[in-house]
C-alpha cells in the first residue's frame, strides 16, 4: 500500500500514533541538508537534540534553508522515535526503515539464511553462535541476526526480516542467555545488546506498534537495567575502562528503549485511560535512573517529565516509591533512603537506583563526620545498619572516604568524628553490597 | 443566516481583497496588511470573503486577471485556500495552505529592505502557531497523528533565520523566539529552546536592549521558567523578577503567570509573599505552604503539597516546593529553641532529640531517633543549623551565636 500518496488516510485505530510528546527532531533535521555520506560517527554529537539553527548561522544571516516537506509520519515511526537519546545513526536508520512501505517479514529463523552463510564464510560468529565452538560453523538454533547500521530499501527483503512470532521467540532465547555463566558478563551483554537492537529494527520495519510489542520492550528494558547493575559490578579491574564505556553505551540505549516503551504505552492506551499492567513500574524506572536529574543522556528534567505522566501512574505504588526515594535523595534523608529501598524496592528498581546508593552513603558519612560530637565517635555497627552495609564493608567505605576508624574501650569499632580529611570515594563502582539485596532479588 | 450571495458580489469581494492586499504592500501600510493576514481575528470581512471564495471556487482566475494581483499569486492563492478551509472548519487542511502562503510571504519579505512589514510578520508567526495547535486538536480528535505544531516549529525557525541578520529586521527575532518557546513548551520538547536561546544571547548581531519591551518580558518569563526547572534559583529569580518588573501592571493574567513560578523561587531563597499578594492574583494554592514555612508546620506543608499535587506537577514546581521541607524543619527547631529559651535560657542551646520527636508527633508525624538524627545532621551540613549532635546522648547542641542562619536570598546549599 502506497502510504506516500495519501497522507490523510484514516489509520487503523490500533496504530494510532502517540500525542506530540514524542520527539520533534525529525522535522527539524529533515529540513537540514544531509550530506550523502552518513556513515560513521555523528559530527553533530554535541548538538544533540538542537534544532539546526545555532548562533553561527544566526550571525551569518543565512539564506533560509529550503524546507523539505516532511513525509507524512507513520504511526510506528512516531512511536519508536525517542525524545531522549542522541541524534545518531541508529535513529536515522530506524526512521529510514519506516519511510519504506511496511514489510511483512517471512524469515522463519532467528537469523536469515543468507546472513548465516555469509558470516560462516567470514568467520564472523559470536561465541554463542558457534556450533561446538567452531568459529566457522553455526546453526539455525544458534545464529541470531545482527544489527545492521546501513539498512536501505534495496536490501530490505521480506525474507530477511523476521515476523513477530519469530522475534518473540528470538527475544526469549536471548533473555535466557543472560544468566549464562560460561562467558564473562561483558561478552553476554555485548551479544544481547546487539541482537536485541536488531530485533527492534525488524519490529520498526514492519511497523508493529500494538500491545503485543509492549511486553517485548519491557523485557529489553529489563536487560538494560540489569546490565546497568551487573556492568557496574565488573568495572573495577583491568578491563574497567572498556566496561565503563559499555556502561555508558548501555545507559544511552536504555534511555532510548525506555522512551520507545513509554510511547507504546501512550499509543495503546484505551480511552478510559487505564494504564498498562506494568506501566507504573517501568515509568518509575525513569525517576530512579535520574535521581540527580543529570544522568539520562539528553533526557528531560524530571520537573518537565512529570508533567506528562498520566495521573493513574502518578498515584501508583511504584511511582509513589520512586517519588519518595527522589525526595529522600534530594533532601539528603539517608535514613529513610536506605530503609525504604530495603522495604519496598523491586529488583529492577534497585538496579536502576544502585549508582546513587554509594553517593548517599558518602553523604551520610560526610554529615556524621562533620556534625558529630568529637567525644562521641559513631558506632560502626549502627552505621552499618543505617547504610545497609556489612560492617566490614562500612569500614572499608569510610577508609575510601579518607576517614579512619578505631576501637572504643569495649573493643567495638567506631568512627571518630570531626576528622578533617573527608573526600568522596573515587569512582565507587559496585564494590559495596546492599544488606537487603537477597530479599529484593526474590521479587524478580 | 447567510444572505443570498450573487456571483457578482462574490467577484467583487475577492477583487476588493486582492486590491487591499496589493495596495497595502505598495504603500507599505502594515496596519492593513496585518488585518488581511489575521485569520484568528474572525473578522466579518474575512468571513464574508470566505463565503465568496467558497462560492466562486476558482479565485485563481481572478488573481491572474491583473498584474497588480498576479505578482502576489504565490502568497494569495494558498491564502485563499486556507481561508476557504478555515471557514469550513477544516483546520487540518487550512494549516498547510497558510504555511505555504506564509512561506511565499517571507520570500517577499526578505526582499524588502526596510522592516516596515515586521508587524505583519508577527501576525503570521502567531497565526502559524495557533492554526497548527487547532489543526493538531482536530487530528487528535480524529485519532490521527498530531504533527502540525511540530511543522510550525520548523517553519518558525526558518522565520527566525530570515530575521537573524544585520539589518533593522532583527528586532523581530525575539517575538519569533517567544512563539517558538510557546510551541516547544506545548509539544514538551523544551530542550529545543536551547539553540534559540543561544542565538539570542550570544550572537553578536543581537542587542537584547533593542528588542521591544513586550517581547523582552515574554522572553524572560520563559527563560525564567527554564531556570526553575533546572533549579538555578538565582538566575530564575533574576529573570522572573525582570519579567514582573517590566510587565504591564494592568495585565493581571500575565502577572499571575509570572508569580506562579516566581513564588516557589522566592520561597526557596527564604522570601515569603504576603497574603495580600496571593489573594490579589488568585494564587491561594501557595497560601498553606507559606503558612507552613512561617510556623515550621511540616504536616501543613505535606498536606498542602498533596492537596495541589496535580497542579504543582503540571506546572513543574512540585519538586521545588518539596525541597522547602528543610526550611520547615529549621523553623520547627527554632521554635523549640525559643520555647526552651523562655523556660531556661542557660540550657536552651541543648535540644534533646526526643523533644523534636515529640514535637513532630504532635504534628502527626512519626519519626524515629535515627531519622531525627539524620535530619539534624543534614540541617547542620546545609548550614541551616549551626551546632553539632552527640550520638550517645541523643542531643543536638546548638551554637550559642546565630544557631539558625537565615538564607539571605541564597538558596539552601545543594
Amino acid at each position: 500500500m502506497e502510504r506516500r500518496q495519501n497522507p490523510q488516510q484514516q489509520r487503523n485505530p490500533r496504530r494510532n500514533p502517540p500525542p506530540p510528546s514524542s520527539s520533534s527532531h525529525s522535522s527539524n533535521h529533515r529540513s537540514r541538508y544531509r550530506p550523502p555520506n552518513r556513515a560513521g560517527g555523528d559530527a553533530r554529537a554535541h548538538h544533540r537534540g538542537d534544532s539546526y539553527l545555532d548562533s553561527r548561522d544566526a550571525a551569518a544571516g543565512d539564506q533560509p534553508r529550503s524546507v523539505v516537506r516532511p513525509m507524512p509520519l507513520h504511526a510506528s515511526e512516531a512511536a519508536t522515535r525517542s525524545s531522549i537519546g542522541g541524534h545518531d545513526q541508529d535513529r536515522e536508520d530506524e526512521r529510514d526503515c519506516r519511510e519504506l512501505a511496511s514489510v511483512v517479514g517471512t524469515c522463519p529463523h532467528m537469523c536469515p539464511v543468507g546472513e548465516m552463510a555469509q558470516r560462516e564464510r567470514l568467520r564472523d560468529l559470536a561465541v554463542f553462535e558457534r556450533l561446538h565452538g567452531n568459529p566457522a560453523k553455526t546453526s539455525p538454533k544458534l545464529a541470531v541476526k545482527k544489527f545492521c547500521r546501513t539498512i536501505s530499501t534495496k536490501h530490505g527483503q521480506s525474507s530477511d526480516i523476521r515476523p513477530f512470532s519469530v522475534l518473540g521467540s528470538t527475544l526469549d532465547y536471548l533473555m535466557s542467555l543472560m544468566n549464562s555463566a560460561a562467558e564473562p558478563f561483558e561478552t553476554v551483554h555485548d551479544f544481547i545488546f546487539d541482537r536485541t537492537r536488531s530485533i527492534r529494527q525488524d519490529l520498526s520495519m514492519q511497523n508493529i506498534v500494538d500491545k503485543r510489542v509492549i511486553h517485548m520492550y519491557e523485557k529489553m528494558v529489563n536487560f538494560h537495567v540489569i546490565s546497568h547493575h551487573k556492568l557496574r559490578l565488573r568495572s573495577s579491574g583491568p578491563d574497567s575502562f572498556n566496561i565503563s564505556s559499555l556502561h555508558h553505551l548501555n545507559m544511552e540505549q536504555l534511555a532510548k528503549v525506555l522512551t520507545s516503551l513509554y510511547n507504546l504505552y501512550d499509543l495503546n492506551r484505551d480511552h478510559n485511560s487505564v494504564v498498562h499492567k506494568n506501566e507504573p513500574e517501568y515509568r518509575s524506572l525513569y525517576v530512579l535512573l535520574c535521581l540527580n536529574s543529570e544522568s539520562l543522556p539528553e533526557g528531560e528534567r524530571l520537573s518537565l517529565w512529570f508533567r506528562r505522566v498520566p495521573s493513574p501512574v502518578i498515584k501508583s505504588k511504584e511511582m509513589s516509591f520512586a517519588r519518595r526515594i527522589l525526595r529522600y535523595f534530594r533532601m539528603g534523608n539517608y535514613s529513610r533512603f536506605f530503609s525504604t529501598i530495603a522495604a519496598e524496592a523491586s529488583y529492577l528498581q534497585y538496579c536502576a537506583l544502585e549508582p546513587y546508593i554509594d553517593k548517599v552513603r558518602a553523604l551520610a558519612v560526610l554529615c556524621i563526620n562533620n556534625g558529630g560530637y568529637k567525644l562521641h565517635p559513631y558506632p560502626m555497627a549502627h552505621l552499618s545498619n543505617l547504610l545497609m552495609m556489612e560492617e566490614s564493608e562500612v569500614e572499608s567505605f569510610c577508609n575510601a572516604c579518607g576517614l579512619e576508624t578505631s576501637l572504643d574501650e569495649q573493643g567495638n569499632k567506631v568512627l571518630p568524628t570531626k576528622q578533617p580529611a573527608f573526600n568522596h570515594p573515587k569512582a565507587g563502582y559496585g564494590e559495596y553490597g546492599f544488606s537487603g539485596l537477597e530479599n529484593i532479588c526474590r521479587t524478580l | 443566516m447567510a444572505a443570498y450571495l450573487s456571483m457578482g458580489e462574490a467577484h467583487r469581494r475577492i477583487t476588493d481583497y486582492l486590491g487591499r492586499f496589493s495596495d497595502a504592500v505598495s504603500s507599505q501600510d502594515v496596519a492593513s496588511l496585518k488585518h488581511i493576514l489575521s485569520l484568528s481575528s474572525n473578522s466579518a470581512s474575512l468571513l464574508s470573503l470566505a463565503d465568496a471564495l467558497n462560492l466562486l471556487q476558482d479565485a485563481n482566475r481572478l488573481i491572474k486577471q491583473s498584474d497588480r494581483f498576479s505578482q502576489f499569486a504565490e502568497i494569495v492563492a494558498p491564502l485563499f485556500r486556507c481561508i476557504q478551509n478555515y471557514r469550513l472548519g477544516n483546520l487540518v487542511d487550512a494549516y498547510p495552505a497558510y504555511e505555504k502562503a506564509a512561506n511565499a510571504f517571507i520570500q517577499e519579505f526578505r526582499n524588502w529592505d526596510s522592516a516596515w512589514a515586521l508587524e505583519a510578520l508577527y501576525v503570521i508567526a502567531y497565526e502559524i502557531r495557533v492554526l497548527a495547535e487547532r489543526a493538531d486538536r482536530e487530528l487528535s480528535a480524529n485519532g490521527k497523528s498530531p504533527e502540525k505544531l511540530k511543522a510550525a516549529g520548523s517553519f518558525l525557525m526558518k522565520v527566525f533565520g530570515v530575521l537573524a541578520g544585520k539589518g533593522p529586521k532583527r528586532v523581530g527575532a525575539l517575538y519569533v523566539t517567544c512563539q517558538l518557546f510557546k510551541v516547544y513548551f506545548k509539544l514538551g520538547t523544551v530542550h529545543l529552546c536551547r539553540s534559540v536561546i543561544r542565538s539570542i544571547e550570544t550572537a553578536r548581531i543581537f542587542d537584547f536592549e533593542e528588542f521591544p519591551q513586550r517581547d523582552k518580558v515574554t522572553y524572560m518569563y520563559y527563560t525564567g521558567r527554564l531556570e526553575v526547572y533546572n533549579e538555578n534559583f538565582t538566575a530564575a529569580d533574576q529573570k522572573l523578577s525582570y519579567a514582573l518588573a517590566h510587565c504591564n501592571p494592568h495585565s493581571e493574567a500575565n502577572i499571575r503567570m509570572i508569580l506562579k513560578y516566581l513564588i516557589p523561587v522566592k520561597l526557596s531563597i527564604g522570601i515569603l509573599p504576603t497574603d495580600w499578594l496571593l489573594e490579589k492574583y488568585n494564587l491561594v494554592e501557595y497560601r498553606n505552604i507559606v503558612q507552613a514555612l512561617k510556623r515550621g508546620d511540616l504536616r501543613l506543608l505535606r498536606s498542602a503539597l498533596e492537596a495541589h499535587e496535580d497542579r504543582f506537577l503540571r506546572s513543574g514546581v512540585y519538586l521545588v516546593l518539596e525541597k522547602l521541607e528543610l526550611q520547615v524543619y529549621q523553623r520547627l527547631l527554632k521554635k523549640i529553641y525559643i520555647i526552651q529559651k523562655q523556660k531556661d535560657p542557660s540550657k536552651a542551646h541543648q535540644m534533646k532529640l526526643e523533644v523534636i520527636i515529640k514535637a513532630l508527633r504532635w504534628l502527626g508525624i512519626d519519626m524515629d531517633l535515627d531519622e531525627v538524627e539524620c535530619i539534624v545532621a543534614i540541617l547542620i551540613h546545609k548550614n541551616l543549623v549551626k551546632g553539632y549532635f552527640a550520638h550517645k546522648s541523643k542531643v543536638v547542641v546548638l551554637s550559642k551565636q546565630d544557631p539558625f542562619p537565615k538564607l539571605m536570598g541564597k538558596p539552601v546549599n545543594a
